[in-house]
């Protein structure tokens, strides 16, 4: 069949017809398009109506600043778990950012395609791995040699510092977490950096490199502020998974729900709270109430970050252009 | 009209792939006994203590009914309640109490097997001696697990000139072992002290590895179960029962029979000690109130060489009027 009658109107079928399946079958993937947003909403709304109950009998303020959980005695403080989370996902950024936005500046600004060629897959296959591996990979080769070896050491370099100084003897601590979380975010910070670098013009390198300036003056002054909301949404895009992350965490952080006060302190992150505890939902008065507003906080906490990310990349797309 | 007939094809394509998406996420059929052969699929998840018993019961039971297929998991004994409550499985295998607002949810529960929870500690313990010959009492183990007035190994065992720190492990999930630790300790799991670690394998794995650990184990992992021998790396601790100051004969549990025997006449406090639980929501039917009331009959032939301790007949003929 040639590609003129193909393209000529069924006789049959008058233009309003046609219109008008043009637009039920808009309307159609609009609403499709559209559900995985209500999906979020009502995810957020279940969450919120399990939970009133125990915002019926504590106030939110008594929640979220309560340090103490013990939900047998009555007693729900999720401070500890907001704080825990916050130490772990500190101490991650701290460690990984550094890193992943220097290999991506090397992949995309100095590599040569065939080192990048075959980068590309080893850092695919790093984002593949299941959390539940590193978990393991952190519970063995880990807090073994944080314990033995990398506490001890910074404490007698640095153990005046309150954060170096630990009373934990055992290696299950926010920093274990954060080594761990931190290789487990690199892929996503890598690549996203990465794509980011790529979209800057080529035109401005050139022009930069034909003026005189080095490929490091080039990086610095070209191609990094061009880049910068870019690189920024990556990091916060790293920052939503470490925040999120739970059987890796919760196997090696110690699980202790107390305020860390050093980095070799265990904490207990709110992901961590809901795997342990979702056993005890059904028994406990108020604890699925509880443990609903725990997924609650962190759904909106996850939610913003990533929107966040998506205002910073959108305006790194602008600025491309 | 090829376009058209291809619009169409690509629309059922959709939508056969989509159908059997919807149905896999619907949940499985309930089992149910056919004509003659039992068929269908028994799933259970929980309790870390009865994982290999039910794995075993499964095996043998297939043996028997070629037609029903077997899906268990291992997670704590609080998943194992949910899983079941939820509807996700069919049996919550449950290594603790039922409480008052489980059963009022529909949990309906028998007792099908017995272990007990054994306290362990490194085998490079600084004063591995003093603790098998002296043991360690109920008291002692409070001020480890509770209060925290025990900081050192030293004061432990009376010896102050070891000033080694003791470092306390304990279960970060909801389960068995630790309820039942801290019900012979007169308490919650939520007071228990220590470092929380994920699973009783995660346990196991931490004492091991740490000379002055100290945390506690179901009996399955706390021994190896081909050579009858502590987990490599761990020793478990004499439990002084009678609170002598000494470890006699019957409390130094070196082997698992040891263990076994000194469970099973009672000479092991209970708890630790405790009875082992299948919960379903709401009382069974069909294939699986077949399988369940076999686990309490035929069933039990295999609990011996499966590493656990029977319940006393009474409380079997419970749980059979119970099911039946």
């Amino acid at each position: 069949m040639d590609r003129d009658t193909s393209l000529r109107p069924p006789p049959d079928r008058t233009l309003a017809a046609r219109r008008a399946t043009d637009r039920l079958a808009g309307h159609f993937f609009w609403v499709i398009s559209l559900s995985p947003i209500a999906l979020v909403l009502v995810i957020i709304v279940a969450l919120g109506w399990r939970a009133r109950s125990i915002l019926a009998v504590k106030p939110l303020s008594e929640l979220l600043t309560g340090d103490v959980w013990k939900p047998i005695a009555g007693q729900f403080g999720f401070a500890p778990f907001i704080v825990g989370t916050v130490w772990v996902t500190l101490t991650t950024m701290i460690i990984a950012v550094p890193i992943c936005v220097l290999c991506a500046l090397y992949l995309s600004e100095y590599a040569r395609p065939r080192l990048r060629g075959m980068m590309k897959p080893l850092l695919d296959i790093l984002a593949a791995i299941p959390s539940v591996i590193y978990g393991v990979w952190g519970l063995l080769a880990i807090v073994p040699v944080v314990q033995s070896a990398v506490a001890p050491a910074l404490e007698q370099l640095l153990g005046f510092i309150p954060l170096f100084h630990s009373k934990n003897p055992t290696g299950f601590s926010v920093f274990s977490a954060g080594l761990v979380l931190a290789v487990m975010v690199t892929p996503v910070i890598v690549a996203v950096t990465y794509e980011v670098l790529q979209t800057v013009p080529h035109g401005l390198r050139e022009a930069s490199l034909a003026m005189g300036a080095t490929r490091w003056q080039t990086i610095k002054h070209v191609v990094l502020p061009k880049a910068l909301p870019g690189v920024i949404a990556a990091i916060v895009l790293g920052f939503s998974r470490a925040f999120g992350e739970t059987i890796a965490v919760m196997m090696v952080v110690g699980n202790v729900p107390q305020m860390p006060r050093s980095i070799f302190d265990a904490a207990y992150p709110l992901p961590a709270l809901i795997a342990n505890n979702y056993g005890e939902m059904m028994s406990i008065p108020l604890y699925d109430a509880a443990l609903m507003g725990a997924a609650l906080i962190l759904l909106l906490v996850v939610l913003g970050f990533n929107l966040l990310a998506v205002l910073a990349l959108r305006q790194a797309a602008r600025r491309a252009i | 009209m090829p376009q058209q007939i291809r619009r169409w094809i690509v629309t059922l394509m959709g939508i056969a792939l989509i159908v059997p998406l919807i149905a896999a996420c619907g949940g499985q059929p309930a089992a149910q006994p056919q004509s003659g052969e039992l068929q269908g699929t028994i799933t259970a998840s929980g309790a870390f203590a009865l994982y290999p018993m039910m794995v075993k019961w499964g095996e043998e039971y297939q043996k028997l009914h070629p037609g029903v297929q077997f899906d268990i998991s291992a997670g704590g004994a609080g998943k194992g309640m949910t899983d079941a409550l939820g509807g996700q499985v069919d049996i919550g295998m449950v290594s603790r109490e039922i409480r008052p607002e489980e059963e009022k949810q529909g949990a309906y529960w028998v007792s099908v097997v017995k272990d007990a929870v054994f306290p362990a500690v490194n085998e490079k313990n600084p004063v591995l001696n003093d603790l098998l010959s002296q043991g360690v009492s109920r008291e002692k183990f409070a001020d480890l697990f509770i209060t925290g007035k025990i900081k050192t190994w030293g004061q432990l065992v009376g010896r102050p000139e070891v000033t080694d720190q003791i470092h306390v492990y304990t279960r970060s999930d909801a389960a068995g072992a630790p309820e039942t630790w801290a019900k012979y300790l007169g308490k919650k799991q939520e007071d228990l002290l220590g470092i929380g670690v994920f699973g009783d394998p995660g346990i196991a794995e931490a004492v091991a590895k740490d000379p002055l650990g100290i945390g506690y184990n179901n009996l399955g992992y706390a021994y190896d179960a081909a050579s009858g021998k502590p987990v490599s790396g761990l020793v478990v601790l004499p439990v002084d029962a009678n609170n002598s100051g000494k470890a006699e004969a019957d409390e130094v549990l070196e082997t698992k029979a040891e263990a076994i025997a000194a469970v099973a006449s009672g000479k092991y406090p209970s708890p630790p000690a405790r009875a082992l639980n299948l919960v379903t929501k709401g009382k069974p039917s069909g294939l699986l109130q077949d399988f369940i009331l076999w686990t309490m009959t035929e069933g039990q032939k295999f609990v011996d060489s499966a590493g656990y301790i029977a319940l006393p007949q009474d409380l079997l003929n419970e749980g059979l009027q119970k099911t039946k």
